[in-house]
């Protein structure tokens, strides 16, 4: 038979093929989740260890290395995701949208006034697993709760004023949970809530030495199997977890996959050669430099980007010359051409307007385009003003500063040259010193830090964002910003029970503080993250509480046969 | 013989102690002070109190001679302390991540002695021939080529062009040993092949300063065969530079090849040391240091043994 | 006539040696060009660079090698060659300081301990055990956090560390050599230990002592690019060839294989013929091959 006759037979053969195809695709919007499996997962930061398994450690990391099996009051509620048809992408790293919180842990709770009280009603049935020679199998009970909050409370470790806001917690009966404060505070569900160290740990844990890996028992979907520093945590499933999951209009017990394993993996190589291998299912971080290659190389992963969440910046000691001056400060971001930087540093993979307010903070974040004229100046390339400017404030001939950066962020020793060498074209020298991690970050934090100052500053969330970099004498405010009326500002917005109104006083303070320029504002990246296509229900997620992915990963299931017949 | 080892046991304590001390204070030396490190973990900065209640939490308000006399009582009764981050003893860690740097190195230093020892003798025998040359020049290519730069093309380049990459999975040696040796296999044999390189030309150099000694010549003059020359005599006597490169290449491989268990995933001391002094973590870094130290001695003492057993001209005691 | 001949050859030893090396030794003497070409661009490098080490240029950025570019451009647009060039400076300053520093010191310590033996060697080799227990990534952490990362501490603590570890090489020599007949003949006779020690022995330990400084020249190269891999070396934007290899040369190295080729054919080549270089100068010395071939 030759080629030619035979081609009426392919084209029907393709045509089948495009129907079936297309109507499986119809059908994939109702898919039947699958049981069983093993996910591999490199998180957000798949470089770093888990830092500790206690709460009362107060571990930024907490969340996110704990969130399958410690539960929390509240997390996102992912029927609101952008995969579900609502308006979220849940990927900031320490913020949830008002309406895109659910109880977790909490069936309901309701807000009373005069004294700020909540009253949380916790789900009825929650239990936690049995731990041989921890804990018998028991329910979960307010009392929990309570203890759980004053372990933290009491903690040497706690974050000094962080609680500051609490009268009392108490169990007012079984199942529930009364929070009595001094005052509002807009961040109460964010500190003990849904936040970085709001995990439930039962009194028996805390007893047994909450420390110990092999203690921990929590009432999550997963239960912590085994652990080996340095290399990976794995999850085993909690057969009689209590949630269940709806797709396609019924409902399925979760969670899906048998095992969940958290890999550490520090070199960058080694963690995309995993991803392109299938040793990882999911990597929820890439840079913008390695997709390419992956997209090449591995043309079945599915993508998705973000503005990355924290902000790349040169911050400026404004207590000391001649950074006091705005002229100059403002007249470096003019000498800087961030537009080029976007362009042709980040290949375009980046956004010139991102920090301190994420885009993705709705209802606190204006573009650039909605700013004031003052704002939008200082991200324009525009050396000829910076030149003036400068020579306004005395300084026709430049001058030198020194700037530190840490040599342990590749990208920034990269990015720093190039930035002084704009600065260099209108006369500023900067003087490069690199320093290794922990004498970087103590230079910041015992403020002895350079004049210049190469960092990345995480969001977390609007209230904090402003709070941690532009309140006096806080421990993340390189630039030692200090404006006692911002202060007040700051202060009377987290008393503020009006989250419109919060909203306002936000976007206020941050024209004002990005005007005022204490930093060299650059491009905020944008970040990726991939997955094969035999994970399912998930679209890119990436928290669904502070630095908390574990709900997220809990609703994913794998399709085994595709997985095997991509040869996998 | 036995006193001798027993003399250099005991000499092992004042040597221990001393660089033990010098450590200690180094380390608290390098500014970026833990409690610093910690409190700017969280984003609300520390008052005086709250630092003082954390110093105090951790043990680091005492007077350094104070925290060095407790540390070293601690260990004569097996304990190491406990890590500054993770509030786990510093004992259990160290123990769960010496196997995996033992059996690296072990594995490494077995693949690297095999590839060497041959190649460096049989170099020797045939001096300046092609294969000599050939030898030669492939292990010197080995050696310059930095380990990272292997290491990172054994990784990457096979998942793209055949889809394969290393097991990055560890399990351990008792639980399951073929998983164990599929993930050790690739970092143990770039490790080595680095190795041999070292070796054997060491081998072949000392090799042909033996074969030109009186005692071959003696050999060769009473007509022993060539077999019989060299490994009666000629090969034991070379093996003494040889012997003291292994006992040089195995403190590396005890404190751990930190850039091949970073590549290549490997939960050893190099990587733990490595965090350990970034997070500045006392406790860790002084009991890794203990422990390191205690086995690069005792490698010492057999290497030195072993020189007696070698060469009958060195056994002096 | 042939006497005056004879004798004007033989003034020179450095010659005789330079010629025996030309004609009995050619692989090595290539070695040894290279070596010098790589010398010769480290020193004139400000001469011979086409463009400047650090002159970024964004329009420019990762260009394949062109006529304009003979080894490409990095992800700042610099020009590759240039910067191997100033790699080499960099790589011939640390290389060479880092051997001589370091095989000094062996020498010394493993002269020392070897010869003299007895308590001498006991206590040296404590101290020798003492340090080289400590992990050398501590050492240097603290110096650099210190300090501050730079070249003088990193060829300082280098030099340290691979002079007090090489010390044994030496005095494992030592050991053998000693035991040699002309040896014991020189102290029967009377000879002072610092004539037995500089007249004698040295001569029959040169070998090994010359091997360890040419290998010391490619591992301090190396070390310092395994140093740059973990963040602690000489920082950017200082072009050594270990952090060009290890920084822009890994995250490019698809998008510009030029980024990791170049410095890393530099830096091997630079190790290879200071190896053979060595090989052949130890081929050439060993006085038990003086008159044999």
């Amino acid at each position: 038979m030759s080629l030619f006759k035979t081609t009426p037979t392919l084209r029907a053969i393709a045509l089948t093929g495009l129907l079936g195809a297309a109507s499986l695709g119809a059908m994939a919007q109702a898919e039947k989740p699958q049981y069983g499996g093993t996910l591999n997962i490199g998180m957000v930061y798949v470089t770093l260890s888990p830092l500790s398994w206690d709460p009362a450690d107060w571990a930024w990391k907490f969340g996110q290395d704990t969130g399958l099996m410690y539960e929390q009051l509240f997390a996102a509620d992912l029927n609101k995701s952008v995969r579900k048809g609502g308006k979220y992408p849940f990927v900031t790293d320490a913020w949830l949208p008002t309406d895109g919180i659910r109880g977790e842990l909490a069936e309901s709770w309701k807000t009373m006034d005069n004294p700020f009280r909540v009253e949380v009603k916790l789900r009825k049935g929650v239990m936690f697993p049995e731990k041989p020679g921890v804990m018998k199998a028991r329910e979960l009970v307010a009392d929990d709760v309570v203890y759980s909050f004053t372990r933290l409370d009491k903690s040497p470790k706690k974050i000094p004023t962080y609680f500051d806001h609490v009268e009392k917690v108490e169990a007012t009966d079984k199942h529930t949970v009364l929070f009595t404060f001094k005052n509002y505070n807009a961040e109460w569900d964010y500190r003990f809530g849904w936040g970085y160290f709001s995990g439930i740990v039962p009194k028996e844990v805390s007893d047994a030495g909450a420390g110990n890996w092999k203690n921990t028992n929590g009432t999550g979907p997963f239960m912590l199997s085994d652990y080996v520093q340095g290399n990976a945590a794995t999850f085993s499933k909690n057969d009689k977890y209590w949630d269940k999951e709806p797709i396609g209009g019924q409902s399925y017990k979760l969670p899906f996959v048998d095992k969940i394993v958290y890999r550490t993996i520090k070199d960058e190589s080694s963690y995309l050669t995993s991803l392109r291998t299938a040793k990882l299912d999911v990597l929820e971080r890439i840079r913008w430099s390695a997709v390419d290659e992956l997209k090449k190389n591995a043309p079945a992963l599915k993508w998705k980007h973000s503005v990355d969440t924290g902000g790349t910046f040169v911050a400026l000691r404004v207590d000391t010359k001649p950074f006091d001056d705005i002229r100059v400060r403002r007249a470096l971001n003019m000498a800087v051409n961030k537009q080029e930087i976007v362009q042709q540093y980040y290949n375009g993979s980046a956004v010139l307007f991102g920090y301190p307010m994420h885009p993705d903070y709705t209802g606190y974040f204006e573009t650039l385009d909605q700013m004031p004229a003052a704002v939008q100046e200082l991200f324009k390339y525009n050396p000829g003003k910076a030149k003036a400017l400068l020579a306004e404030a005395g300084f026709p001939e430049g001058f030198t500063f020194k700037t530190q950066v840490c040599s342990c962020n590749p990208d920034h020793m990269d990015l720093l040259p190039l930035v002084a060498a704009y600065l260099e074209k209108v006369g500023v020298k900067m003087k490069i010193q690199p320093m290794e991690y922990g004498a970087f970050l103590s230079a910041m934090t015992t403020k002895t830090n350079a004049p210049g100052y190469l960092m990345y500053g995480g969001h977390s969330n609007p209230t904090t964002s402003i709070r941690k970099s532009f309140v006096t004498k806080q421990t993340w405010n390189p630039s030692q910003y200090s404006d006692p009326e911002l202060d007040k500002r700051m202060a009377a917005t987290y008393l503020e029970k009006d989250e419109s109104k919060r909203q306002l006083l936000i976007k206020l303070m941050t024209r004002d503080i990005v005007e005022k320029a204490p930093y060299i504002w650059l491009p905020t990246p944008i970040v990726y993250s991939a997955w094969w296509p035999w994970v399912k229900n998930y679209d890119g997620e990436l928290r669904a509480g502070a630095e908390r992915p574990g709900p997220i990963h809990a609703r994913m299931w794998i399709d085994q046969s595709m997985k095997k017949q991509m040869g996998f | 013989m036995g006193a001798y080892v027993l003399r250099r046991l005991l000499a092992l304590i004042p040597t221990l102690l001393i660089a033990s001390i010098i450590v200690f204070v180094t380390i608290r030396m390098i500014p970026g002070d833990v409690i610093d490190l910690m409190l700017s973990q969280n984003d609300i900065g520390a008052d005086k109190r709250s630092r003082e209640q954390l110093v105090h939490a951790l043990g680091l308000d005492q007077s350094m001679p104070e925290q060095y006399l407790r540390w070293v009582g601690a260990i004569l009764q097996g304990d190491l302390g406990q890590s500054l981050w993770h509030s786990t003893p510093v004992l259990r860690e160290v123990l769960d991540r010496l196997p995996v740097t033992f059996e690296l190195g072990a594995l490494a230093l077995t693949i690297g002695l095999l590839i060497a020892l041959p190649i460096g003798v049989y170099s020797a025998m045939r001096q300046d021939t092609p294969g000599d040359l050939f030898a030669r020049s492939f292990a010197i290519l080995l050696l310059a080529v930095p380990s990272f730069w292997m290491g990172t093309m054994v990784m990457v380049f096979p998942s793209i062009w055949w889809g394969w990459s290393p097991e990055v999975n560890y399990v351990k040696f008792t639980d399951d040993p073929w998983q164990n040796l599929k993930q050790m296999i690739v970092p143990a044999l770039v490790l080595g092949t680095s190795l041999s390189a070292v070796t054997m030309r060491m081998t072949r150099t000392m090799m042909l300063e033996v074969l030109r000694q009186d005692y071959i010549r003696t050999a060769w003059a009473k007509g022993l065969q060539e077999r019989t020359v060299i490994l009666r005599h000629a090969v034991r006597n070379a093996l003494i530079p040889v012997v003291t490169l292994i006992g040089l290449q195995a403190p590396l491989l005890i404190g751990g090849a930190v850039i091949i268990e970073q590549i290549f995933v490997l939960p050893g001391m190099g990587l733990m040391m490595l965090e350990a002094v970034s997070q500045r973590d006392y406790p860790v870094i002084t009991g890794v240091f203990l422990v390191v130290g205690v086995a690069v001695m005792l490698i010492n003492l057999v290497v030195d043994l072993s020189y007696g057993l070698l060469d009958p001209r060195v056994r002096h005691q | 006539m042939q006497v005056t001949q004879e004798l004007k050859v033989a003034s020179s030893p450095t010659r005789q040696l330079l010629s025996r090396l030309w004609h009995e030794k050619p692989v090595g003497a290539a070695a040894a060009l290279v070596f010098l070409l790589f010398v010769f661009c480290g020193i004139f490098a400000d001469w011979l660079a086409p463009y400047g080490f650090n002159e970024i240029s964004m329009l420019e950025r990762l260009k394949a090698p062109s006529w304009k570019h003979w080894f490409g451009t990095d992800n700042l647009g610099r020009d590759m060659l240039s910067r191997c060039l100033y790699g080499a400076q960099l790589s011939v300053i640390i290389g060479l300081s880092v051997a001589t520093l370091a095989t000094t010191i062996s020498v010394l310590i493993g002269l020392l301990s070897g010869y003299m033996g007895g308590k001498v060697d006991m206590v040296v080799q404590r101290i020798v055990d003492a340090y080289m227990s400590f992990p050398e990534l501590v050492i240097l952490i603290a110096v650099v956090s210190v300090i501050g990362p730079g070249m003088p501490q990193i060829i300082g603590i280098l030099s340290l560390v691979l002079g007090i570890g090489g010390s044994r090489i030496i005095r494992s020599a030592v050991f053998s050599a000693r035991e040699n007949m002309y040896v014991h003949a020189a102290q029967s006779i009377g000879a002072s230990t610092r004539r037995v020690l500089w007249h004698h022995l040295l001569p029959n330990i040169m070998p090994p002592i010359i091997v360890l400084f040419t290998t010391r020249v490619g591992a301090a190269i190396l070390i310092e690019s395994g140093l740059s891999f973990l963040g602690l070396g000489v920082p950017p934007p200082a072009p050594t060839w270990g952090g060009l290899l290890s920084g822009s040369g890994r995250t490019y190295m698809f998008q510009g294989p030029w980024l990791a080729l170049a410095p890393g054919l530099c830096l091997t080549a630079v190790v290879y013929a200071t190896n053979v270089f060595g090989d052949a100068l130890r081929d050439l010395l060993d006085p038990r091959m003086r008159g044999a071939k």
